[in-house]
């Protein structure tokens, strides 16, 4: 568990592996309207251990969600990365924005960082995001992103509503 | 990550961090019976959740729960180890067995090692161990290694019992100590052993 985890820079974001630097944020997502389509809302507690697991991910697939913060004011903007626990099909881009950091491009600008890792450094050829159908401002950002509905879904836990599974095209060069 | 967790060795046992290989060993053991009393059973999505908290309860506190290793074949027998998550009261001493490895004192060898090492490396002034009321087998082994039920300690639930260890200076004082190395010497090479069939 020594390697060093990856940072990422955009013009005006830094994505660094999380922490419980970024505890209180995700405590706020979580108790907010906001965690309804991410998985339910969760408690203090609950958010700990997400956090924990979080690092856990990285150490067991090598690849997990970055904190972003906002580069001039070190404020965290949310939590945006490669996602892949048992079961999903495969890796997904997946991303949690904090409330008051949207509409400022800020999800696009992250999204478009990890993509490049996961199409770059990575090595990575494919790559998708599992969204409820009901989100629309998930499958906004995807559009934008290039990503379109495949038309097929996944049931990620028992216990949640089946979500939709798009892909995203590599760029160009790359099969 | 930014800790390496220590490797612990007894006479039977290895203590690792837990390792991606290891994750089915954990799944078959957490989304089975046996894990009633640990929060389970746990379907696919909250085993692996639960798993990659435990790597990053390490990275997080520092210390956490090692995979127990058989020395001989290196199969992974069950963890044993540090627990102290967002709303533990206390640093919890904490295991689980695999249900096809239990009754051979694993649980009590790696735990003896894991509280020697928590009091001895990491300076720690005493542990406490939640357990389920009808979890009958845990009570037994936190009894062997010296707990006693504290009625005034906080659980972690309303719900579960805490049993605190012997502080550090009551351990070295040696009785609990010997009484605990004894029996585990027993289970390694009983001292008394069947000879032949029982005849009544």
């Amino acid at each position: 568990m020594t390697k060093a985890l990856p940072v990422l820079e955009t013009e005006r974001l830094r994505l660094e592996p999380p922490s419980l630097a970024i505890l209180d944020a995700e405590k706020r997502f979580w108790a907010s309207d906001r965690a309804t389509f991410a998985g339910g809302r969760m408690t203090g507690p609950q958010v700990w251990r997400y956090l924990a697991l979080q690092r856990g991910h990285w150490d067991l697939l090598g690849y997990g969600m970055f904190s972003v913060v906002e580069k001039q004011s070190g404020a965290p903007v949310g939590l945006i990365g490669l996602w892949g626990p048992e079961p999903w099909p495969e890796p997904e881009l997946a991303y949690n924005i904090y409330e008051g950091s949207s509409g400022k491009g800020y999800a696009e600008e992250a999204a478009r960082a990890v993509m490049g890792w996961n199409f770059g450094a990575l090595g990575r050829e494919r790559l998708i995001s599992v969204i409820h159908p009901d989100n629309l401002p998930s499958q906004r950002l995807a559009a934008r992103l290039g990503g379109a509905p495949t038309g097929e879904q996944f049931t990620p836990n028992p216990d949640a509503d089946p979500v939709d599974i798009w892909r995203y095209c590599a760029p160009e060069g790359r099969s | 990550m930014s800790v390496s967790i220590p490797v612990l060795e007894t006479q039977r046992l290895i203590l690792r961090g837990p390792e991606p290989g290891d994750y089915p060993d954990f799944k078959a053991t957490f989304s089975s019976y046996r894990s009633r009393f640990m929060g389970g059973p746990l379907n696919a999505y909250e085993a692996w959740m639960l798993y990659a908290a435990e790597i990053g309860h390490w990275d997080i506190r520092g210390f956490g729960m090692w995979m127990i290793h058989d020395r001989e074949s290196d199969r992974t027998l069950g963890m044993a180890g540090g627990w102290f998550p967002a709303k533990w009261p206390e640093r919890e001493l904490a295991w689980i067995i695999w249900p096809e490895v239990a009754g051979r004192g694993i649980a009590l060898e790696a735990t003896h090692a894991c509280r020697k090492h928590f009091y001895e490396t990491l300076g720690w002034d005493g542990a406490v161990s939640y357990v389920d009321p009808k979890n009958l087998d845990s009570i037994r082994l936190a009894e062997r290694l010296g707990a006693k039920r504290d009625l005034e300690a906080a659980s972690v639930d309303g719900h579960d019992l805490c049993y605190r260890h012997p502080s550090p200076a009551a351990l070295r004082s040696g009785q609990i100590s010997d009484g605990i190395e004894m029996e585990i010497a027993n289970y390694i090479d009983p001292l008394f052993t069947p000879k032949g069939m029982p005849v009544d």
